[in-house]
């Protein structure tokens, strides 16, 4: 027996320690979120994808921001006092910024205590996007509309430091507290700018200390603190006692006036945020089920325990006070030719594509019946989509689509060569592609598909070697001039018109309405290019699609948003709730 | 042959290796692969702005400066930054590492120990009930896909009977070990069935030598004839077989990490190939080739001390 000693001895060492780490509930506010990716980093230039910039805006902040509470989205003062004065052409943008903001205290800082923000650091930060040897992911943003930040940018690419303090003729800071910025040319999205991440203000201070690893340092002025960034499995941030006084929105679209219980009350509620990052769905799925996280997009293979198709969701996630949220996404999917090739140019082949193509039953098949068809590329919720309109080449029409096959030449497909659909190698992409290949086998057009890794499906379509190619766009803000421009002939690849599409109506109206600020005559031009690309079918139409989230009965104010960048701080938790719905679950 | 002398002859082999092993990558990436800008610059990518990337990762010098560089990396071990999230490597793969190993040391350890002391057991009552019924149950394991044990696992142990932590991983001693039991468990059973069957064939193969029918033949007992003997005889297979998975330890298990949010090295390569991670890649090329020189060495060494008739030469 004595020789067991030791091991009984190691099992209950291992089973007490185990016993000791078992967290106890407490009463601080956690927020508990979960997100299926991994966080880059914590440096606002670099936040290009979703789970970055969300990060990086839970601790930085911007000018602007979008109404907590308002669609369509309306930008409203964040770090600014107040909207900006814009001059009469459209091109010097004033702003005037909050006093008494302070960053986060960092030993980079003077005695340890962050400092006010001022307009100089609005400067450095948009510089910083600009600077050539950060080669920042957000320049585009600014590429070519800021007056003299070109140059800037050019002048240093091939010196071996970048001098800050030269001037830039368009960020201006007029004294400690204005900012003055001027465009080289009309941009009306250029606000939009100002509410996404990387325009977020840094301080120079800690750029300087921590050099390149500033991007595991963040030190900004929002509403919430993470000391040190590690690109771990879990993100804790801990509330800003410090936070300047902001308080919750007192007015709301019609359709969230009901979340106006915490109106005018100070920001943020709760007093940490946990991030937790799964990239698998099942773990996510079983934490929110047990209550470890507060809200969840339903995962695609949960969605048929989770929601009955035009009920809502099952009686036993209703038990659980779980309730459902559906929001469409400004996205669009399609499956783009590649106008470079002579046979893509043929106009009636492309809509003969179409029409023998079935959204609907693609709908079915893997979004859940859940999204909607799309009818041409901006989707449905922003200025220039057209409400009830229907794609006169949208399928399946597999009449429609024989005849025009044979007008464009190819009766039943003969004479029409074998056409190669690239797609990404995941297994849903892969699916998507089979599903399109025998639509398409329907009307006699022989379709091969072809797997890639992403990298490798990037490459292609930037080269111009594709033929076809499945790939999904979502919004940057909510503005159609950021889907439109997908189909711009000068954007053509490696831009952002993957495709190649170049029609010259669609151009020129395109470069009218770029220049426009805001109004009823722009979104009629919007309109028109809508409906000009609907009937050319630059694209086959796939889907726009809606996001399913679920959340706790416990988790108050929240909104599913495709710009939920700073969301957090307006979450709220009721702890009562939680602890008696918990024990529950 | 001294050992020291040995050690340091074969520790040589690693320069004409490491040399061999940047040329390959350097060929794989920089002719097969094409241009990573593509994707380092994501959806709003334009020719200029690829060409200055280009130009600032020094992708558009000489081909054989960029092969030195890789060379002086491979031998320094400064890896630099990854290109996709300016993460320091080495800082990428220390702090990976550590969870990994909390994952696949107990694992290993307890899988090899369990599988080491069945086969030997299951050699003693060869072609009896309980060898067939062992070898039975090892086939069934390794009969469903590791992603079977890891869904019924997490959701019927940590979910329905709340035995385990359904996923994440706290670092430090002891606030791990709640999150790795379940996913340690796993590791066991996915490796312990490949495991025994491959030990069961090393030690059957000695059980029949001649040196064993001696022993028998002498009177010695069976419990003796397979703990000192047989399993002294069989340790150079095992021992090449454990000290070889030993490196691989560090880069963990993808699935499992993935499953249960443990922030390992599994996935370390497939996210670097996926986002065109060049210093990534080539940090964990060099390092897995070096590691298996070492334990290459290692290997041998240690026949040295299991059999002292292996000569080092």
């Amino acid at each position: 027996m004595k020789k067991f000693l030791p091991l009984a001895l190691l099992l209950s060492l291992v089973v007490s320690l185990t016993a000791c780490t078992k967290k106890e509930t407490s009463n601080i506010k956690e927020l508990h979120l979960t997100i299926s990716a991994k966080v880059k980093g914590m440096d606002p230039i670099y936040a290009n994808d979703v789970y970055s910039s969300n990060e990086v805006a839970r601790v930085y902040e911007g000018l602007l921001e979008y109404h907590y509470l308002k669609r369509p989205y309306t930008l409203v003062p964040n770090l600014a006092e107040a909207m900006p004065i814009v001059s009469a052409d459209g091109l010097t943008y004033t702003f005037k910024l909050r006093k008494g903001v302070m960053f986060h205290n960092d030993a980079a800082f003077d005695n340890g205590k962050g400092r006010e923000l001022t307009a100089e650091d609005f400067v450095y930060s948009i510089k910083r996007l600009a600077d050539p040897k950060l080669q920042a992911l957000g320049w585009w943003l600014l590429d070519g509309k800021v007056k003299g930040l070109n140059e800037w940018r050019a002048k240093f690419a091939d010196l071996t430091k970048v001098d800050y303090t030269e001037e830039v003729e368009g960020i201006k800071a007029l004294d400690r507290y204005t900012i003055q910025f001027q465009l080289a040319k009309p941009f009306p999205q250029f606000l939009y700018s100002l509410a996404m991440p990387f325009t977020f203000a840094v301080a120079k201070e800690v750029v300087t200390k921590y050099g390149k690893e500033f991007i595991n340092h963040p030190v900004g002025t929002g509403p919430f603190i993470l000391p040190v960034f590690k690109q771990s499995n879990k993100i804790t941030y801990t509330k800003n006692p410090a936070f300047r006084k902001k308080l919750y929105p007192s007015d709301a679209s019609a359709e969230f006036k009901h979340l106006l219980k915490d109106a005018g009350k100070p920001l943020p509620f709760v007093d940490k945020v946990v991030v937790d990052i799964l990239v698998e769905s099942q773990p996510r799925w079983l934490n929110f089920q047990k209550g470890r996280i507060d809200y969840i997009v339903i995962p695609k293979d949960n969605f048929d325990s989770a929601v009955i198709p035009g009920k809502g969701i099952t009686d036993e996630l209703a038990k659980k006070g779980i309730s459902l949220l559906v929001t469409p996404s400004l996205d669009v999917t399609y499956t783009a030719y590649n106008h470079d090739r002579e046979l893509f140019r043929n106009l009636k082949l492309r809509q003969a594509m179409s029409a023998a193509y079935d959204p609907a039953q693609s709908n079915t098949l893997f979004y859940n019946n859940n999204a909607l068809p799309a009818q041409s590329v901006v989707p449905p919720g922003i200025a220039g989509n057209i409400s009830g309109y229907k794609n006169p080449f949208h399928g399946p029409n597999l009449e429609l689509a024989k005849k025009l096959l044979a007008e464009a030449g190819y009766p039943e497909g003969k004479g029409l060569p074998e056409i190669t659909y690239d797609c990404p190698s995941s297994t849903v992409s892969r699916q998507i592609g089979e599903f399109f290949k025998k639509q398409m086998a329907q009307i006699g057009v022989k379709v091969k598909v072809i797997n890639n890794p992403w990298p490798e499906l990037q490459k292609k379509i930037k080269n111009r070697t594709v033929m076809m190619y499945g790939i999904a766009w979502g919004a940057d803000y909510p503005d159609a001039e950021n889907f439109l421009q997908l189909l711009y002939g000068p954007n053509t690849s490696p831009g952002a018109n993957g495709s190649g599409y170049n029609n010259e109506e669609f151009n020129a109206l395109y470069k009218t309405a770029a220049v426009m600020q805001d109004s009823p005559q722009r979104t009629a031009l919007y309109e028109k290019m809508n409906r000009i690309v609907a009937e050319q079918v630059p694209w086959v139409f796939g889907v726009h699609r809606q996001s399913f989230v679920l959340q706790h009965s416990w988790l108050k104010n929240y909104i599913s948003a495709d710009f939920n960048a700073g969301q957090a701080q307006y979450l709220n938790i009721d702890l009562t709730k939680k602890k008696d719905m918990t024990s529950k679950l | 042959m001294n050992l020291w002398v040995y050690t340091f002859r074969r520790l040589l082999y690693v320069i004409p290796v490491l040399l061999g092993v940047c040329l390959i990558i350097y060929l794989l990436f920089n002719v097969v692969a094409g241009d990573p800008t593509h994707i380092l610059l994501g959806k709003h990518a334009t020719a200029k702005q690829m060409a200055e990337l280009r130009h600032e990762l020094g992708l558009d010098r000489h081909w054989f400066m960029q092969y030195l560089d890789l060379v002086k990396s491979a031998f320094t071990f400064d890896f630099g930054r990854s290109w996709s999230t300016k993460q320091l490597i080495s800082s990428m793969i220390s702090e990976g590492a550590i969870p990994s190993l909390t994952l696949t040391v107990p694992g290993f350890f307890i899988s090899t120990i369990c599988a080491v002391s069945l086969s030997l057991l299951v050699s003693f009552y060869r072609g009896g009930l309980f060898d067939k019924f062992t070898i039975l149950i090892c086939i069934s394991l390794m009969s469903i896909p590791s992603l079977a044990y890891i869904l019924f696992g997490q959701y019927f142990f940590a979910y329905k009977l709340g035995m385990f932590e359904i996923s994440g991983y706290d670092f430090g001693f002891p606030h791990f070990i709640p999150y790795i039991q379940l996913p340690v468990l796993i590791w066991i059973t996915l490796t312990i069935g490949p495991d025994l069957r491959f030990y069961r064939t090393v030690v059957l193969d000695e059980v029949y030598q001649d040196y064993v029918r001696t022993a028998r033949a002498k009177g010695l007992g069976e419990k003796l004839i397979l703990f000192k003997h047989v399993l002294k005889n069989a340790m150079i297979p095992i021992v090449t077989y454990v000290v070889i998975q030993i490196p691989f330890l560090i880069l963990g298990a993808l699935l499992i990490e993935s499953f249960f949010g443990i922030p390992g090295l599994g996935g370390i390569t497939l996210n670097a190939i996926n986002s065109s991670d060049f210093p990534v890649i080539r940090a964990m090329t060099i390092l897995s080739a070096v590691a298996y020189i070492i334990f290459g060495v290692i290997t041998d060494i240690l026949y040295t001390v299991v059999d002292p008739r292996v000569r080092l030469n």
